[in-house]
């Protein structure tokens, strides 16, 4: 397999082209490619059936990545790798990769479509911003959740009063914080051992943070893990090459992170599917990703809860799943706020596509990812209990495709005018860190129709 | 005679040396510049925006359609050079994404939407330092200063520029924006910007209603 370094190496001697070049050629070649394959969404599907379809997709990406290559924005230039290449670099990814230690110990394994063995399920506040404060509480309400199999944290708003802001060294400062957090949330939720797949990083951009925050006196272990993002779309940057430089050397997980905006650069959903997988090859050459975590975004909703997300979701998954055995979670990002009915509907519809896909889960992004406070436990706890039902129930594509649709029905349509929902501080007790009766019926109430579908809890 | 029409539909395509042969057409037969701005060329960005909106069109046809319309104001630009009286007045802007932030798509697209609507657009780039939208605000004799974040912490650098304009006693000559993902009016509002733009769709409105 080449090399980091070698990689590398030729984002330093690629072909020199502009940006603005490389964004326009990106959709030119992700249409070439979904037309010449004959990739595109159905109206009646949501979840693709469709084997053949699947695999084009998966052939589709890999001849895209291989014309297309990748940009890095420092030297400007493009690093092309043959099709040989990518298939020893995907065929070198670990098939096992474990978290935490001692009862909390988990292993995070290749899934297969329609599989019956239940994903594995990273929690997380992702990007939300939260006050020092309610930090520990906030990520406890996650740990303490049993199909939690790793967290990790969201923002940090201010540490001590003072604002955290990239590059300073408040950042700094920030990133420790989030590390012990995060330990510390796990101890009071009574799981010590539980592991994190992006420890430092909730609070922190920059390298420097980063580093300074994984040192093992604040409390990280060698197998938690820390995501490296590539840049929108196929892009690099040497920041956050250099983040992984050192999580290589230290012997720490590294994932890759992906977050393509279908209506962007890529096209519609069918283009944006196949950069989405481009995106795999781009991390596992450039990034050596060992699993990747992805957040395939609508670029004017902001989340993937929508029809043509879903179907995305879908389709990348299964055609990671049947041509790989690389280890991918699928990020749910999601238009309504906590404790809403809305939000119950889409963090279940996304579990669905996801799982029956073959996809392993990592809840949530509650109203599109910017309100302060709005995400609790219980939209971990609402994504994993449905995926761990699909799988228990055994259910095939076709029928996630009849339910899915159900739940669009519910929903679909007030995705552009989605509620906010609740803070944390207005959804759970925070003495008890237990879910209000509002919240617990909702939760109680999706269950309930989920069941009369056939899924079983 | 070519018409607008044609124009209008090279630029919809982003047919750039179509729409560069037609404005050429244009001009021979004796079109003031302003007509052909006026009659084709904005309002096809402006249709190319609405069709964005409803996501008929993606962000790759858009910057198509725009490099099609720059392409037609270069061979406008000795004649409007000529008669400066026909070049409409342009409010200027400096676009970046702030310091730290290296996510460009979203202010990539207001930057472009910008330009289709006749605003004279220097777009910084990304992790932009306060120092240099200042610097630059200042060389371009910038009416307004943009500025984007996607991530939370890098958000927190906006009002940095605010408070530096401010000491500089700079804060009175230029209207500041923010925008991006994390960003809420309330917030923007609070930390002394003049504008907010909740996403691309909202931010010519907002750039239009501040040059009033």
């Amino acid at each position: 397999m080449i090399s980091f370094y070698d990689a590398v190496e030729r984002l330093e001697t690629g072909e020199m082209l502009s940006e603005h070049e490389f964004d326009l050629r990106v959709g030119r070649l992700a249409r070439k490619y979904a037309k010449e394959y004959g990739i595109k969404m159905e109206p009646d599907t949501v979840i693709i059936s469709d084997n053949s379809l699947a695999d084009a997709a998966y052939q589709a990406s890999l001849r895209l990545f291989v014309e297309l290559g990748v940009y890095c924005i420092n030297t400007g230039r493009v690093a092309k790798f043959t099709e040989d290449e990518v298939k020893e670099a995907v065929a070198a990814a670990p098939r096992k990769l474990e978290f935490g230690e001692g009862k909390d110990l988990v292993y995070m394994t290749p899934r297969e479509v329609e599989d019956k063995t239940t994903p594995c399920v990273n929690m997380s506040m992702v990007g939300t911003p939260v006050p020092s404060s309610l930090f520990v509480s906030a990520l406890q309400t996650y740990a303490q959740e049993p199909l939690c199999d790793t967290i990790s944290a969201g923002s940090l708003l201010e540490l001590d009063g003072r604002t955290v802001r990239s590059g300073c060294p408040i950042e700094v400062e920030a990133a420790i914080f989030n590390v012990k957090a995060t330990r510390e949330a796990a101890k009071r939720a009574g799981r010590p051992g539980l592991g994190s797949h992006n420890i430092p990083q909730g609070s922190a951009e920059k390298t420097a943070a980063i580093i300074a925050a994984m040192h093992p006196e604040f409390g990280v272990r060698k197998n938690d893990g820390a995501l490296v993002a590539a840049l929108g779309e196929m892009k690099v940057d040497y920041e956050r090459l250099n983040k992984l430089a050192f999580l290589e050397a230290a012997g720490y997980h590294h994932g890759g992170l992906y977050g393509p905006l279908m209506g962007g650069y890529a096209g519609g959903p069918a283009e944006t599917a196949l950069i989405l997988l481009s995106h795999f090859f781009l991390g596992r050459i450039l990034l050596h990703a060992e699993w990747s975590h992805c957040f395939p975004l609508n670029i004017r909703e902001t989340c993937n809860s929508t029809p043509e997300m879903l179907w995305l979701v879908g389709l990348s998954s299964q055609a990671l799943t049947r041509n790989t055995k690389l280890l991918y979670t699928m990020n749910c990002f999601v238009a309504s706020g906590p404790c809403t009915e809305m939000i119950t509907q889409e963090l279940a519809a996304h579990s669905i596509a996801a799982t029956v896909s073959g996809g392993h889960l990592n809840p949530a992004a509650p109203a599109r990812n910017k309100y302060p406070e709005r995400c609790s436990g219980m939209e971990g706890r609402i994504h994993a209990e449905v995926g761990h039902a699909v799988a228990r129930s055994g259910i095939n594509r076709t029928e996630a495709n009849v339910i899915v649709k159900k739940l669009l029905q519910k929903y679909a349509s007030s995705i552009s005018d989605a509620p906010v929902g609740k803070k944390i501080t207005e959804c759970y007790n925070m003495k008890t860190l237990t879910p209000s009766k509002e919240y617990l019926d909702l939760h109680t109430k999706i269950k309930g129709f989920l069941t009369d579908l056939g899924l079983s809890f | 005679m070519t018409s607008f029409q044609e124009l209008f539909d090279a630029v919809i395509k982003g047919d750039d040396t179509a729409a560069a042969a037609i404005t050429k057409k244009l001009l021979d037969d004796g079109i003031e510049p302003s007509k052909i701005i006026n009659e084709a060329l904005a309002p096809a960005m402006a249709e190319m925006g609405k069709r964005f909106e409803r996501l008929e069109v993606f962000l790759s046809d858009s910057l198509l359609a725009a490099d099609a319309m720059k392409a037609a104001m270069k061979v406008m630009e000795p004649s409007m050079l000529l008669k400066k009286s026909s070049a409409p007045e342009q409010e200027v802007v400096v676009i970046g994404t702030i310091e730290g932030d290296v996510h460009d798509i979203g202010k990539n697209i207001v930057a472009t939407m910008l330009e289709a609507s006749g605003f004279e657009v220097h777009d910084l780039g990304r992790d932009v330092p306060v120092a240099t939208f200042i610097t630059k605000a200042q060389e371009f004799r910038a009416d307004i200063i943009a500025v984007s974040a996607l991530m939370t912490t890098t958000m927190y650098n906006m009002p940095r520029l605010i408070k530096d304009l401010r000491d500089m006693g700079l804060k009175d000559k230029f209207k500041v924006v923010f925008g991006g993902a994390p960003v809420l009016p309330e917030w923007a509002t609070e930390m002394g910007a003049d504008g907010y733009a909740k996403d691309f769709t909202q931010a010519v409105a907002v750039f239009k209603e501040l040059k009033r």
